[in-house]
């Protein structure tokens, strides 16, 4: 491995802007961070090169740990978006730096300065001041002068940031060219996807300074893993679906998921539809299998190779509802990106109604697929939709909250629940009786329960334990779900020797010590929950998710 | 490029006018009014003025003490500016502001000051004392004088320039393999020279023309601690308008040389990039 980071973590000011990031790169790969403003990516590639030190965590190259190794050490070349040149240097001596530093001998810097003037196709422009060249040449420059010492790493930080389109294009591919001809590794940062997916061979997508997915462009794209993934590169239309043994049913149809996720037990899942995996024609029959549901086309654009549409779905038209837009939008709409051919065999105008369908449907392995407020009266559970928290945590996964009124909750084991399955993760207030209802509602067949107390906000940290081996797995997933969307450090809590009542105690003891914390606890066992679970849930000052796995 | 631009203010002529009106009438009259006033002079009256000794120890001791004081404030002022533009501290703004405080004091104030400490039983003084050093009384207060008054000239001239000394540049050269001592002496010194020799040219001429303080430190003892400004002032005490205009046109000389040599380093500087491109 050339680039290997161990849970590397950078905090700043208390909040992590790097936050466990563990990633091994190959020889010779050119690997991207993709990820907005903000995610982490710069600080991590600031942290590869030395510039940064982490306060958590190992970074090694080519199997040696550089993690307390001065930057001037390390061997790497770093390029900067705006270029960092020295601007009263000419090009020459700009390459020629790192080699004057360590004294190599005039004939040997010239020679090697042409190889790399030759390579960033700059030849003869050795005696050029940096406010002498365009934008590109002076990041082809700054390119060469990164090479010069023959770093074993190459670090690029947004380098086509500062340039037009065009330019941008050209550059990129001397930098291909440049980095395949030296088979150096490469780590490029950059928030533009296109961008990703014209260089990478692997790219790695961070968020809120944690590291989600890597992986080939085409399967990140294809076969996301998280909501904030397959939004994030290139278009998606996300909904909630229902998955059964028959497949995803999704209005009308029940469509084969390209992965068929293991549950077979009918539960509400995160799908993903591609803008050009959906197929419009004038009616249902046409379509066949895949017909979803009639919609209306609310707008059309036109850009080039392709055509956009925007088609607002009819729900309950087609007999079962589509599940409404992840982000609990009231009318869903649908992104639709049609090819010229598709355009030509079937045009469409605005305000047209038209037959949807879907070619392939892809569906997360997220374990939180939405909430559910849920109270004995109506307005207890809306006013617990509003709480912050929860709205926070929902809009961040953009997913919905669903409001349920259980009159029974809570009155021992005579009350029934509703008609309908708990679906998504059922959230209730903490409020003295709450281990009651917790205990009410896994009984009845919910599997994740958020206890949340009205004024709770968005935890530092995240303290994660199961107590038993049963719910381990799923503890784990749910736990990497949420923290994906909270910017909170984990801690695991190990297991405790002594019996179960001792450890809630242990653990409402923990969670009392500090503000800002939050408990995911994994339990597969109901026996005396209520009694059990006294000390954490009633009346706690902290959220807390119960994960009920058996 | 044209000469004739448009822009926000009236029109070329009028500007120019102006410009030509106002340098004329604050600066070039009184300067033509001052060498006329000493061409009045005969040759050899004039020379017995402007190379007595006791001028000439003053010449020696305006020009020196200000040259010192001007490499001080560099040296000093570039660690203060740095220290304002990098760091984010509790004060700073504070300590900014304080920096134009010379610039606002009336130059009496900051003598009468700087001999309450440094005279023989002064807050500071005191303790000199004991170790031999005079500074009060002193070609010591003198440039101790001239560096408190020409300090914000040479601050403010490298706080821009430090500005564009992006902290990108010193990771680009550690990145490189450059130790600290050689990315500043490569890298960042270069990049700053211009503003280093343009803080040393306004704190050097800033403290050449400083009179009211460093009368009341220096003790004014004729070929010691006599400045020439203060050469200037007796003679026209005694009524002698001549003389005090003949050792200011020599001071007038002086002072356009050691300028006109620091531009034109500046400007053989800013050649040799351009011929370096060619």
């Amino acid at each position: 491995m050339s680039i290997t980071l161990d849970q590397v973590t950078k905090h700043y000011g208390g909040i992590p802007v790097v936050n466990d990031v563990s990633l091994d790169i190959g020889d010779g790969e050119f690997f991207v961070l993709l990820g907005p403003s903000g995610s982490g990516k710069s600080t991590l590639l600031r942290a590869i090169a030395g510039l940064t030190a982490v306060d958590h965590g190992r970074i090694a190259l080519h199997g040696r740990d550089v993690t307390h190794l001065a930057a001037r050490k390390r061997g790497v070349g770093l390029v900067f978006q705006n270029y960092s040149l020295f601007r009263h240097m000419t090009v020459a001596d700009n390459i020629e730096f790192a080699l004057r530093v360590r004294h190599v001998r005039a004939r040997v810097r010239r020679a090697r300065r042409q190889e790399l003037l030759r390579l960033v196709a700059l030849e003869g422009m050795d005696n050029r001041l940096p406010a002498q060249l365009s934008g590109g040449q002076q990041q082809r420059v700054a390119v060469a002068r990164a090479l010069a010492h023959k770093p074993e790493v190459l670090l690029l930080d947004e380098p086509f940031g500062a340039l037009d389109a065009k330019i941008r294009e050209e550059l990129r591919r001397t930098i291909r060219e440049v980095q395949r001809e030296l088979g150096i590794t490469t780590v490029l940062v950059t928030h533009d996807q296109e961008e990703a997916f014209a260089m990478a061979d692997r790219i790695g997508i961070m968020n809120l300074g944690r590291l989600l997915e890597s992986g080939a462009p085409h399967d990140l794209y294809s076969r996301p893993a998280t909501r904030f993934v397959a939004t994030f590169l290139g278009a998606a239309n996300v909904f909630l679906a229902r998955s059964s043994a028959a497949g995803i049913q999704l209005g009308a149809a029940t469509v084969a998921a390209a992965e068929r996720p293991p549950d077979t037990r009918e539960h509400e899942v995160v799908a993903v539809v591609r803008p050009e995996e959906v197929a419009v024609a004038a009616t249902g029959a046409e379509l066949g299998h895949g017909f979803v549901a009639q919609g209306v086309v609310d707008e059309l654009v036109f850009s080039g190779a392709l055509e956009r549409l925007r088609v607002r779905l009819e729900n309950g038209a087609a007999g079962t509802p589509l599940l409404a837009a992840a982000d609990g939008g009231a009318t869903p709409y649908l992104e639709v990106t049609r090819t010229q051919p598709e355009q030509r065999s079937f045009e469409v105008r605005a305000g047209q109604s038209v037959a949807i369908g879907v070619r392939r449907v892809h569906v997360l392995p997220t374990p939180l697929s939405s909430f559910a407020a849920c109270a004995a009266s109506a307005a207890d559970a809306e006013a617990l939709a509003h709480q912050p928290l929860l709205s926070e945590l929902a809009a961040r996964m953009k997913t919905r909250i669903a409001v349920r009124c259980e009159p029974q909750l809570g009155l021992g084991a005579a009350g029934p629940a509703g008609d309908a399955a708990f679906v998504g993760a059922t959230v209730i207030a903490s409020e003295t009786g709450a281990a009651q209802r917790a205990a009410w509602l896994l009984e009845r067949g919910a599997r994740e329960v958020l206890v949340l107390p009205a004024q709770a906000a968005m935890p530092q940290r995240v303290l994660i334990h199961w107590l038993d081996e049963a719910a381990r797995r799923a503890t784990l997933a749910v736990s990497e779900s949420v923290l994906r969307h909270v910017p909170a450090e984990a801690q695991y809590v190990g297991t405790l020797p002594a019996g179960t009542a001792e450890v809630a105690q242990d653990l409402a003891r923990r969670l009392a010590q500090a503000p800002g914390q939050m408990l995911i606890v994994g339990v597969s066992n109901l026996e005396r929950f209520a009694e059990r679970f006294h000390a954490l849930l009633d009346g706690g000052r902290w959220p807390l998710l119960i994960v009920y796995r058996t | 490029m044209s000469f004739r631009k448009p822009s926000v203010l009236p029109g070329f002529g009028l500007t120019f006018g102006f410009t030509t009106l106002f340098l004329s009438t604050i600066v070039l009259l009184p300067l033509a009014a001052l060498v006329l006033a000493a061409a009045s002079m005969h040759w050899s009256e004039f020379m017995a003025v402007v190379s007595s000794p006791r001028a000439l120890g003053s010449y020696r001791l305006s020009f020196g003490a200000s040259a010192l004081a001007a490499t001080i404030n560099v040296v000093f002022g570039f660690v203060l500016a740095w220290t304002l533009v990098r760091y984010e501290f509790p004060g700073r703004k504070l300590i900014d502001a304080l920096i134009d405080l010379p610039f606002a004091l009336p130059t009496a104030v900051s003598g009468i000051a700087l001999t309450t400490v440094f005279a023989q039983h002064g807050w500071i003084g005191r303790y000199l004392e004991p170790l031999g050093i005079k500074v009060a009384y002193t070609w010591l207060g003198v440039t101790l004088a001239l560096t408190l008054i020409s300090m914000p000239f040479a601050v403010r001239a490298l706080q821009p320039a430090l500005l564009e000394v992006q902290r990108d540049l010193e990771d680009a050269a550690e990145t490189l393999g450059a130790t600290r001592f050689y990315t500043f002496r490569r890298v960042i010194l270069p990049t700053v020279l211009p503003a280093l020799l343009t803080g040393f040219t306004l704190a050097f001429a800033r403290a050449v023309g400083e009179y009211g303080s460093v009368i009341f430190i220096a003790g004014n003892l004729p070929m010691k601690t006599e400045i020439t400004p203060l050469l200037i002032v007796i003679h026209l005490e005694q009524f002698d308008y001549r003389g005090a205009a003949a050792l200011g046109v020599v001071m007038l000389l002086i002072s356009f040389a050691v300028l006109l040599t620091i531009n034109l380093l500046q400007a053989w500087g800013r050649r040799r990039h351009v011929q370096a491109a060619h």
